[in-house]
């Protein structure tokens, strides 16, 4: 039984930004990162913005001769003014877009900084073959390395515990304070993190990644941004935006003859305008920043992910595997009641209960003490230096006290206990059975304790399962998440606990071959699956799974196989990461018909009032004041808005946990009508307040 | 003698303004599209009768080459979007 | 104006009464059910299918089902534009028809095995009784049954069933559906008192003057009229089609051929309901289409009814329906209902004169061939309807919070890249391009007879009517050539012509065969697709909330495509009128 200590962590919320990363200057640096950004081998990376770009260019030169193109009717310095302030608006088009990018970036490069901090070169102890040590720097180690490291070192990289035991502080990555205990062996405990300080003691540690791989640097190039990919729904969105701006394209490009057949001739440099204003920027502007924005969430969370497909993939996720000890229930079970038998009291069973495990160090262990003493008034009635304490074993499934008088007492698995009794020449009652039946129902184990051939009753172990829990579970299930919860236990215990934490299905007495069943059983279905692990065993299924998060307290296997590493080692934290990777994707859908929605408005706005000379200015439904006017009110507005919903693209669209139909009503009103609605009113008062007639 | 070092030396630049020309995708590309436009400008010119001067043709045609372009870019993202 | 709009109101009322029998019917033909004309039929089927060496029962990927339904298009085209160029000593030509010009020939082809029927030629005099019946009669066959066949397999693949085979699909339509239905409807347009003779022209002396002798053309009529509304085609046997007393004599077939145009595509969508086995779905999606069409109807039965107020305003009266260029046995009211339906349905059969519609009617019939999906095409409308559904799914899906999927299968680049290509991008090129082209050169081109805003109307809609694949002209356009018998009487060729046939061509091939192609690939796709689980998560379409998103979708994406034509054709026309001075 692996034991957790989150319970006793604090809530999730006090420890969110830790490592605290320092956010000042972040704005000064990406006001002049936006700059750079406006080199046209990074600009044409972003289809939309490139178009903007060019038509920059293009109405730069019109600018400076407003003839270029053809001659124009009205007087070249009015013109000249017109391109102008075109010209510059639709640079500060772009150059808005590159800020939302490189805010989004700086926030993830802070976020970086404050863990290279930690990331300082440090000298290595190195075991050489022959047992002898050198001195090199931790750059210079590689996987498979074998270094020591004693109280006050850093360590110079991930690695697997191999000899010694030590308490060391992981704060650095972590944020959390008390140090961990490391020892090999052990599937838990014996993984450490470059980066981190060991505080007592030595270890001799067996590196496991090579330089500038381990999970630091891992973690700093992904909220960096540096090793981001576009992920499947982005590049799909992107398809759209690129559809939309060629379509576009073509429609600007091809109404210039129309216009003039009709006798209603326009400059380039409104037509490259009406071109901007219809193409998607808005969520061309800002679609990188969601994404950058979603991994720095999730980094916040103090999460890695190991992409951002593995962020979406949370979005989607039907259904979570979830095992019981340390995600649903605390790792300890705890002694609730006695339950004698065989006509013994209550305080009897108390006693012989306190006498088994004096020397029970497990919580369990301490928890029947601490009851047997404070309900029952017990008191241990031998010497315990002359007694002695039989420790559990797989292979006996009890433990037990042997008294100096020569009486063994045992406690254990209800069965295990019958088999000591029956070889001790004792007969087994016949209400030994009921209580066991009655411990089961209700969810918990059932110990049974004898003495010698004497069995004296059962002792209730009862599964406390963590506080909130069902109320999340909840929530999910209105998301359309369901739960599936893994335990050792039989059916009749696994049923009772998923009951009370409120999980839709459970998989009683499961093995970690089970594990992977159900997770090819969900799949197979159609369905996303994630999980949780830490131990090797887990790997497969980690691997096996969409989502796999790996405990940062887990093995190194383990860490691997995974797509997602929780630093904070919390099972529960799952749940956020599906409504972070929801969050992404109603972000990035919110903007996109926000963006797509405005352009009613602005075809309202731009097409009545420069085709004025064909008679359709009673389209111009705003009565905006003249087409110069309604060209820079609306490409204002369509710079403007970028900036504005810079915070909405980095914080993201609130999640709530509503079914589908209700989300689709609550967004599409919001951003659909909203999209529609709030460019003819911010066109219109632009409109009013700009001195252009 | 000194005629023949001067012809060596012209054809010895030729090909390697050519050969950088051929690394350079980009620039070939452009003064591919000038030369092209050298084609285009004079039909625009020629077929508008209201008063374009032959400058404004020219730069119309090169006009729609970056035009041209533009969409032919766009279909290129729109069929392979990771490669942006 | 009251037995005008009742005229309207009933005709639409049949139309929707039909839609659940016949989509009912058509669900169980493609689905291979039992129907009434099997045990004729079965037989017949089995020796077509190894008369062309076909696997019944093997079901086709995308790419096959594309290749066979392309590869079986171009062997019917070399068949026509052969026919075509050859009827001057073929049989079946009573009235001696020379060969036309070879870009007629080839535009005329294109024009028939795209099934839009668009006609640069008035069938009288350019073609023969053979080329018309043996070369088009049997194309408004197989071009509307290879549509209907990629709209089933479109369905098919959407509801995540194999694709079916493209050889068996075309048989069982025309064998299960056009043929019979056909029969059937021009026994009764024979009965109403169409022509079906294969007799030659007629010629009479005049009423008016004895001495004086008219040429009546007739011809086969009957069975070519009743298939050409049926398969959408619309392609007319005599040049002013159904408005020709020949081809639509009275009320009643007026309303036989209304019901005949509309009648497959707004059933498809029943149809797919029963595919999909969500018929709530299905009515839902119907009620898109549906509405609009209502809406243009009245938009431009209304127009049509309050007439022009410069017309008026000579006559003296307030209001007096706008006759010209209407067949006065129509009316007002048949005649815009007919003009709207057709345009709606991708048939391009007129009544009418739409060049001498109101602006409403522009508009309308102008938005109806933009969006294609007012029912839209034979087999296509109903397939564009569904991906403009599945666009709203990936736009607005993702406001839901998961990565938007459609009946379980999700929509990922390539379903957008397939999607938004075939709605977003083929059409406004097929259109747009050519169009500009056209009118940079107004000129040299277009040979508009009308000048200003409803010339460009006039050469947009020609566009729209070839890349939507309707056919239906605004007319007033130089795009026929001179008749094959004027040019061997010495007439000169026309090069507007030329451009016209060569340029529609363009428009014609893009907006059918990319469309094929991409919709196949995308149903091949979508089925490949494992499903996901239907959850509260999941966002459900079928919903009145999600219809409505799909008709914003449509609006925004489709149809402001084409607001900037929009507003400098009809729209301005509008205007022009309102204040006046048209």
């Amino acid at each position: 039984m692996q034991t957790s200590t989150t319970a006793t962590r604090g809530t999730r919320d006090s420890r969110r930004h830790t490592p605290k990363a320092d956010m000042s200057g972040v704005y000064q640096r990406a006001i002049r990162e936006s700059f750079v950004k406006l080199d046209p081998r990074i600009v044409v990376r972003n289809p939309v913005m490139f178009i903007v770009w060019v038509g920059t260019i293009v109405t730069l030169l019109v600018t400076i001769d407003p003839n270029l193109f053809g001659t124009v009717s009205a007087d070249a310095g009015n013109q000249r003014l017109l391109n102008g302030l075109i010209t510059l608006i639709l640079f500060l088009t772009v150059l808005f877009a590159n800020f939302a990018e490189a805010v989004a970036e700086g926030r993830g490069k802070a976020q970086a900084d404050s863990l290279r901090s930690t990331r300082s070169d440090t000298v290595a102890r190195k075991l050489l073959p022959n047992g002898s040590i050198q001195e090199v720097s931790s750059t210079e180690l590689r996987r498979g390395d074998q270094v020591q490291v004693v109280a006050g070192d850093m360590i110079p990289a991930d690695g697997e515990v191999v000899r010694g035991i030590a308490s060391v502080d992981e704060s650095a990555i972590t944020g959390e304070s008390a140090p961990v205990l490391k020892q090999p062996g052990t599937d838990i405990s014996s993984s450490v993190t470059g980066g981190t300080r060991i505080l007592s003691d030595e270890l001799i540690i067996n590196v496991t990644s090579d330089p500038g791989q381990g999970f630091i640097d891992r973690m700093i190039a992904l909220v960096e941004g540096a090793e981001r990919t576009k992920t499947p729904n982005e590049i799909a969105l992107t398809v759209l935006l690129t559809v939309l701006t060629l379509v576009f394209l073509i429609v600007v490009a091809t109404v210039s003859p129309l216009a003039n057949y009709v006798e209603a001739p326009t400059t380039i440099a409104i037509l490259i305008s009406l071109l901007v204003a219809l193409i998607p920027t808005t969520i061309g502007g800002l679609l990188s920043a969601i994404g950058i924005a979603g991994m720095d969430r999730v980094a916040q969370f103090n999460v890695i992910a190991t992409s951002g497909r593995a962020v979406e993939a949370c979005g989607d996720v039907n259904t979570l595997v979830l095992d019981k000890t340390g995600t649903i229930t605390l790792g300890n079970r705890l002694a609730d009641e006695f339950i004698p038998v065989n006509g013994h009291s209550v305080e009897e069973l108390a006693q012989v209960a306190l006498a088994a495990s004096v020397f029970d160090e497990t919580p369990e262990g301490k928890s029947i003490v601490q009851l047997a003493e404070r309900e029952y008034q017990a008191k241990v009635g031998f010497d315990r230096s002359t007694a002695e304490g039989v420790e559990f074993s797989a292979r006996t499934r009890m433990s037990g006290t042997d008294l100096p008088n020569g009486r063994e007492i045992r406690k254990g698995a209800v069965d295990a206990v019958k088999g000591f009794v029956r070889s001790r020449g004792g007969k087994i009652p016949a209400e030994i059975d009921e209580a066991y039946a009655r411990v089961s129902r209700l969810g918990g184990t059932p110990l049974a304790v004898c003495q010698d051939g004497e069995m004296y009753g059962v002792i209730y172990l009862k599964d406390i399962v963590k506080a909130g829990l069902r109320e999340r579970f909840d929530q999910l299930r209105r998301m359309g998440v369901k739960t599936i919860m893994l335990t050792g236990d039989n059916a009749i215990t696994a049923s009772v606990i998923a009951q009370e934490a409120g999980v839709d299905d459970f998989i009683a007495e499961a093995t970690p071959e089970d594990k992977i069943d159900v997770i090819r059983r969900e799949q197979n279905e159609g369905k996303l699956v994630a999980m949780t692990g830490d131990g090797t065993n887990d790997a497969p299924a980690l691997a096996q799974a969409n989502v796999g998060v790996a405990m940062n307290s887990g093995t190194q296997a383990a860490k691997e196989a995974a797509n997602m590493v929780d630093l904070d080692s919390d099972p529960t934290k799952l749940i956020d990461l599906v409504a972070i990777g929801k969050q992404l994707l109603i972000t990035r859908g919110a903007l996109t018909t926000f963006s797509i929605a405005n352009d009613i408005a602005k075809y309202f706005a731009i097409i009545p009032t420069i085709f004025a000379a064909a008679g359709i200015g009673a389209l111009n439904i705003m009565g905006l004041k003249s087409p110069q006017s309604a060209i820079i009110s609306a490409l204002i507005y369509n710079a403007l808005i970028i900036p504005a919903l810079i915070p909405l693209a980095l914080k993201g669209v609130q999640f709530r946990p509503l079914t589908a139909n209700q989300l689709l009503r609550r967004n599409i009103l919001i951003y659909g009508v909203g999209g529609v609605i709030a460019p003819f009113i911010a066109i219109k008062l632009i409109d009013l307040i700009i001195p252009f007639s | 003698m000194k005629n023949y070092s001067s012809r060596t030396e012209a054809i010895e630049s030729t090909i390697a303004i050519w050969s950088q020309f051929r690394r350079q995708k980009l620039p070939l590309r452009l003064f591919l599209a000038l030369c092209l436009n050298l084609l285009i400008a004079p039909a625009v010119f020629a077929t508008t009768e209201s008063g374009l001067s032959r400058s404004q043709s020219y730069w119309i045609g090169a006009l729609g080459l970056v035009t041209v372009a533009l969409a032919i870019y766009l279909f290129f993202v729109m069929f392979a979007p990771e490669k942006f | 104006m009251l037995q005008g709009w009742i005229q309207i109101g009933l005709t639409l009322l049949i139309l929707v009464a039909i839609t659940p029998l016949f989509g009912g019917y058509m669900a169980r033909v493609y689905q291979e059910e039992k129907t009434f004309f099997d045990r004729i039929l079965n037989p017949l089927d089995r020796l077509l299918y190894s008369a062309i060496g076909v696997q019944p029962k093997e079901n086709m990927t995308g790419w096959q089902y594309a290749r066979a339904a392309i590869s079986s298009n171009i062997v019917m085209a070399l068949l026509i534009f052969f026919l075509i160029m050859n009827q001057g000593w073929l049989p079946l030509n009573p009235t001696r028809v020379p060969a036309p010009t070879w870009d007629t020939a080839l535009h005329t082809t294109i024009s028939f095995i795209t099934n839009t029927n668009q006609q640069h030629y008035s069938g009288e005099t350019y073609l023969s009784y053979g080329s018309q019946m043996l070369g088009l009669g049997y194309h408004m066959f197989t071009s509307a049954a290879t549509g209907l066949a990629v709209g089933i397999a479109f369905i098919r693949g959407l509801t995540g069933k194999p694709l079916g085979n493209f050889y068996v699909d075309l048989i069982r339509s025309i064998t299960r559906i056009l043929l019979p239905i056909s029969i059937v409807g021009a026994i009764a347009l024979l009965a109403a008192g169409v022509p079906e003779t294969l007799a030659g022209v007629v010629v009479v002396p005049t009423l008016e003057d004895p001495a004086v002798s008219q040429a009546i053309a007739r011809g086969p009529v009957a069975h070519y009229e009743f298939i050409k509304e049926l398969g959408e085609n619309g392609g007319g046997f005599f040049a002013i089609n159904s408005a020709h007393p020949f081809e639509n004599p009275n009320g009643f077939t007026n309303l036989v051929q209304l019901v005949a145009i509309l009648s497959v595509p707004s059933s498809l969508i029943y149809t797919y309901g029963v595919f999909a086995n969500n018929i709530k779905q299905a009515l839902l999606v119907y009620l898109i289409p549906l509405s609009i069409l209502v809406g243009f109807v009245i938009l431009t039965a209304i127009a049509e009814y309050n007439g022009n107020p410069a017309v008026n305003a000579l006559l003296n009266v307030d209001q007096a329906p706008n006759l010209e260029g209407k067949e006065v046995r129509f009316g007002w009211a048949q005649s815009a209902l007919y003009a709207v339906i057709t345009t709606a349905s991708m048939c391009g059969a007129i009544n009418s004169l739409h060049d001498s519609f109101m602006p409403n009617g522009g508009f309308a019939t102008l938005s109806n061939m933009f969006l294609q999906i007012v029912f839209g095409g034979q087999g296509t409308g109903t397939a564009y309807l569904f991906a403009y559904l599945l666009l709203a799914v990936f736009v607005t899906g993702l406001m839901v919070g998961r990565t938007p999927e459609f009946l379980g299968r999700k929509i990922e680049k390539r379903e957008v890249v397939l999607a938004s290509f075939l709605i977003l991008l083929v059409h406004p090129i097929a259109i747009l391009i050519p169009g500009a082209i056209t009118m940079a050169f107004p000129d040299q081109l277009s040979g508009i007879s009308n000048p200003g805003f409803h010339g460009l109307s006039q050469v947009m809609y020609e566009y729209a009517s070839a890349a939507a694949n309707n056919g239906s002209g605004f007319e007033g356009l130089g795009d026929s050539q001179p008749s094959p018998i004027a040019i061997a009487g010495g007439a000169e060729t026309s090069t507007t012509a030329l451009w016209w046939n060569l340029s529609t061509c363009f428009s014609l091939l893009a907006g059918r065969y990319i469309p094929i192609v991409s919709l196949l690939l995308l149903a091949d796709g979508l089925s490949r697709k494992q499903p996901v689980p239907e959850t509260v998560g999941t966002l459900r379409t079928d919903t009145g909330l999600f219809t409505g998103v799909t008709a914003g979708v449509i609006l925004i994406l489709g149809a402001l495509t084409f607001f900037p034509i929009l507003a400098l054709g009809p729209i301005a026309e509008a205007f022009l009128i309102s204040r006046g001075i048209g």
